[in-house]
C-alpha cells in the first residue's frame, strides 16, 4: 500500500461524508438560509430594504394561499381577509392590551386559523364559482366591517403598532424587520414543502383532482378539507400580523381590499398552482412588478392582465408548473434510458 | 361463518325509477364474483351502494365482514378494506402514475401533522419503503416503466391498470372492478384475465367484478349473479349460467335463436 493511497482513505470518508450531508434536505435549507442572511447587506437604500420585507410577507401570504387553491383545489378569495384578521387581531393586542409582538403574532396567527377553518365548511357543498362567491362575500364584509368600526379605526386606518422589540431594541428599522419575516418565511416554505411531500399533500391532491376517487381510497374528504383551509389561514394571519408590524406600524381596511386580493392570486397563478417554490417565486416577483408600476398604477391591471394572458399562453401551471414538467420528463426520459441499457447489456 | 360481503334487501330508486330493487347476495371469502346485466340493469347502482356513494332506500342492508356498512360514507368504507375502481376509472391524470398508486396507500400511512409539518427522518423512510412497495405494485399491473410518468398520458389499456393498481394499493379485503376491461384489446383482455386471476392466487383477495366482457366473466368468476332492470334473475356458476334461458333472454332479447344466442355466450 503506497502512502498516497492511505491518506486517501480518510479523504474519502470524508468527502462521503460530505456528499451524504449534501443530500440531506436541511443541507439546501441551510445554504439557502445563509444566503438570505446576506441580501439586506447587498441592497443600498431603505426602500429596496423594504421590498425585501414585503416579498418575505407576500411568500408567507402566497405559500399559504397555494396550499388551499394550488393543493386542495379550494378556491378562497378571502384569503386577505383573514390576513386582515390576523393583522387587526395583533395591532389590537399590542396596542390595547400591550402585548409584545412575540406574543401578539402567534395569538394572530391562531384566531385568523380559527376563523379560516370556519370558511373552510362552504367547501363541503361549494365547488369553483359559488365557492369563490361565497369567499368573496366573507371578504368583503370583513373588510367592510373593519371599515365602520371606530375600535379599529375604522376607515382612517389603524396606527402606532409597536415593532418587534428584542432586548430594548426595536426592530423598527427595514433592514431589522428582515431577520424577523426572512426566518418565518423560510420556515413556512418549508414547512409547506414538507406537508405537501407527506400523506398530506397527496390527499389535497387527490381532493384538487376528484373528490370521488379520493374518498373510494379512504381519504376523508371534508376533513382534509378542512384542514387546507386551517393551514393556509395560519399563514395568511401569521402574513397579516407581520404586515401590522412593519414599520410605520399602520394598517388599513384598503390594504385588504379586492384589488390587493388579485395581486396575491396572480403571485399564485403566476408563479404556479400546486407548486410551492412557484409560489414563492411568483410572490418575489408580483411584488416587485408591483411596485416598480406603482407611478404607472391606473395602468398596474392592464399590465396584470397582460402577466395573466401570456402566463396561460405559455405556462399554464405557471412558471414552477413549467420547471416541474421539464424536471418530470427529464427524470422519465433518464429511467427510460437506463432500462434500454439494462436491456442492451 | 358469515359471509365477507352481505347484501340484503338493497333498493334504490330514482325518482320513478326503481335502478335496483330488493336485492340480495352474499359473496364468500375468497371467491370471484360477476355481476352481469344489460345496461341500465342496476349493476353500477349496486356498486355505487355498497361503496357509500348513493344512500340506499330504507330497508337496505348491506354487512362487510359481519359489519353494517349501510349508508356509511365512502371513505369510511373504504377504510375497512373495501377497494373499488370506477366504470370511468377517476385516476388522478396530474399526478404521476406512482403518485396515484401512493394515494391508495392512503389507509395504510399517517404521519400525523407533527411528523408532516416538519419533514422527520422516520416519515422520509417510511416514504421511501412504500414507494419501493408501491413499485412493486406497479411492476404486478405491468407499469413499472411509467412510475413517474404523468397519468394523463397513459393510453385507456393502461390507465386501466393503473386504476386496478391504485385499489390494489389500499391493500383491500375485497375489490369490487367495475368494467375492468371495456375499452381493452383481445390481448389486454387476456392480461388482464391473469391478472384478476392472479389476484385471488397471489393475494388472496375476494372480487366483485361487474363486466360485459364475458369472456372474462366466464374464464374468471366463481359464482356469475345476472341482473335485469334492477332484479336478481339468475345466480351460478358460469357453466349454469351459460345455459340459463332467462339470462339469454335478458340479454339478447327474445326475437333471437337459441343457437345464436348460445354462439355469442359460447365465444366467450
Amino acid at each position: 500500500m503506497t502512502t498516497g493511497q492511505r491518506a486517501a482513505a480518510p479523504v474519502r470518508g470524508a468527502v462521503s461524508l460530505l456528499r451524504a450531508a449534501a443530500a440531506h434536505p436541511a443541507y439546501g435549507w441551510g445554504t439557502a438560509f445563509v444566503a438570505l442572511l446576506g441580501l439586506p447587506l447587498l441592497v443600498s437604500n431603505g426602500y429596496q430594504q423594504y421590498l425585501l420585507d414585503l416579498i418575505m410577507i407576500n411568500i408567507v401570504l402566497a405559500v399559504g394561499l397555494n396550499i388551499v387553491k394550488g393543493f386542495a383545489g379550494q378556491v378562497n378569495v378571502g384569503h386577505l381577509a383573514i390576513a386582515a384578521i390576523g393583522a387587526y387581531t395583533s395591532a389590537v393586542l399590542s396596542t390595547k392590551f400591550g402585548m409584545t409582538f412575540w406574543f401578539a403574532l402567534p395569538l394572530a396567527t391562531l384566531s385568523a386559523g380559527i376563523v379560516g377553518a370556519v370558511v373552510g365548511v362552504p367547501s363541503f357543498r361549494l365547488e369553483g364559482a359559488y365557492l369563490a362567491l361565497a369567499t368573496l362575500g366573507l371578504a368583503e364584509s370583513v373588510r367592510i366591517f373593519i371599515a365602520v368600526t371606530d375600535y379599529l379605526g375604522a376607515s382612517i386606518g389603524y396606527g402606532d403598532i409597536p415593532p418587534p422589540i428584542i432586548a430594548g431594541w426595536r426592530l423598527d428599522s427595514y433592514a431589522a424587520y428582515y431577520y424577523v419575516v426572512m426566518p418565518i418565511a423560510v420556515a413556512g416554505t418549508y414547512i409547506a414543502f414538507s406537508i405537501l411531500h407527506s400523506d398530506i399533500g397527496r390527499a389535497f391532491k387527490a381532493i384538487r383532482e376528484d373528490t370521488l376517487a379520493a374518498a373510494a381510497a379512504g381519504i376523508a374528504v371534508r376533513k382534509y378539507k378542512l384542514l387546507a383551509f386551517l393551514i393556509s389561514a395560519l399563514y395568511a394571519g401569521c402574513a397579516g400580523s407581520l404586515a401590522a408590524h412593519m414599520a410605520p406600524g399602520f394598517i388599513h381596511p384598503d390594504d385588504f381590499n379586492l384589488t390587493r386580493m388579485i395581486t396575491v392570486i396572480l403571485m399564485v397563478v403566476a408563479g404556479g398552482l400546486g407548486h410551492v417554490w412557484g409560489g414563492v417565486i411568483g410572490a418575489a416577483l408580483i411584488t416587485l412588478i408591483a411596485e416598480w408600476t406603482r407611478s404607472y398604477y391606473q395602468y398596474e391591471f392592464i399590465i396584470f392582465g397582460l402577466i395573466v394572458v401570456l402566463t396561460m399562453m405559455y405556462m399554464p401551471r405557471g412558471i414552477g408548473g413549467y420547471i416541474d414538467r421539464r424536471l418530470a420528463t427529464r427524470r422519465f426520459v433518464a429511467q427510460r434510458r437506463g432500462k434500454t441499457a439494462a436491456n442492451m447489456t | 361463518m358469515t359471509a365477507l360481503l352481505e347484501i340484503s334487501g338493497l333498493t334504490k330508486r330514482f325518482g320513478g325509477l326503481t335502478a335496483l330493487s330488493n336485492l340480495s347476495m352474499k359473496v364468500e371469502e375468497g371467491e370471484i364474483r360477476g355481476v352481469i346485466g344489460p345496461n341500465g340493469s342496476g349493476k353500477s347502482t349496486l356498486f355505487n351502494l355498497v361503496t357509500g356513494v348513493y344512500p340506499a332506500d330504507p330497508g337496505s342492508l348491506v354487512r362487510f365482514r359481519g359489519e353494517n356498512i349501510t349508508n356509511r360514507e365512502p371513505h369510511e368504507i373504504a377504510q375497512r378494506g373495501l377497494a373499488r375502481t370506477f366504470q370511468l376509472l377517476r385516476i388522478f391524470v396530474e399526478m404521476t402514475v406512482i403518485e396515484n398508486l401512493l394515494v391508495g396507500c392512503h389507509r395504510q400511512i399517517s404521519y400525523g401533522i407533527g411528523g408532516a409539518l416538519f419533514g422527520a427522518a422516520n416519515v422520509r423512510a417510511a416514504e421511501r419503503r412504500v414507494r419501493a412497495e408501491m413499485l412493486e405494485l406497479l411492476d404486478f399491473v405491468g407499469l413499472a416503466d411509467f412510475a413517474e410518468m404523468p397519468a394523463g398520458e397513459l393510453s385507456i389499456g393502461q390507465r386501466r391498470l393503473l386504476a386496478l393498481g391504485r385499489a390494489m394499493a389500499m391493500k383491500p379485503t375485497l375489490l369490487m372492478l367495475d368494467e375492468p376491461a371495456a375499452g381493452l384489446s383481445p390481448v389486454n383482455v387476456d392480461k388482464l384475465l391473469e391478472t384478476v386471476l392472479a389476484l385471488k392466487a397471489r393475494y388472496g383477495l375476494t372480487v366483485v367484478l361487474v363486466e360485459h366482457v364475458m369472456k372474462l366473466v366466464m374464464a374468471s368468476c366463481d359464482v356469475i349473479t345476472v341482473l335485469d332492470h334492477g332484479e336478481k334473475i339468475a345466480e351460478g356458476s358460469p357453466d349454469a349460467i351459460r345455459d340459463d334461458h332467462g339470462v339469454i333472454e335478458a340479454y339478447l332479447g327474445k326475437e333471437m335463436q337459441d343457437a345464436e344466442v348460445r354462439a355469442f355466450l359460447r365465444s366467450a
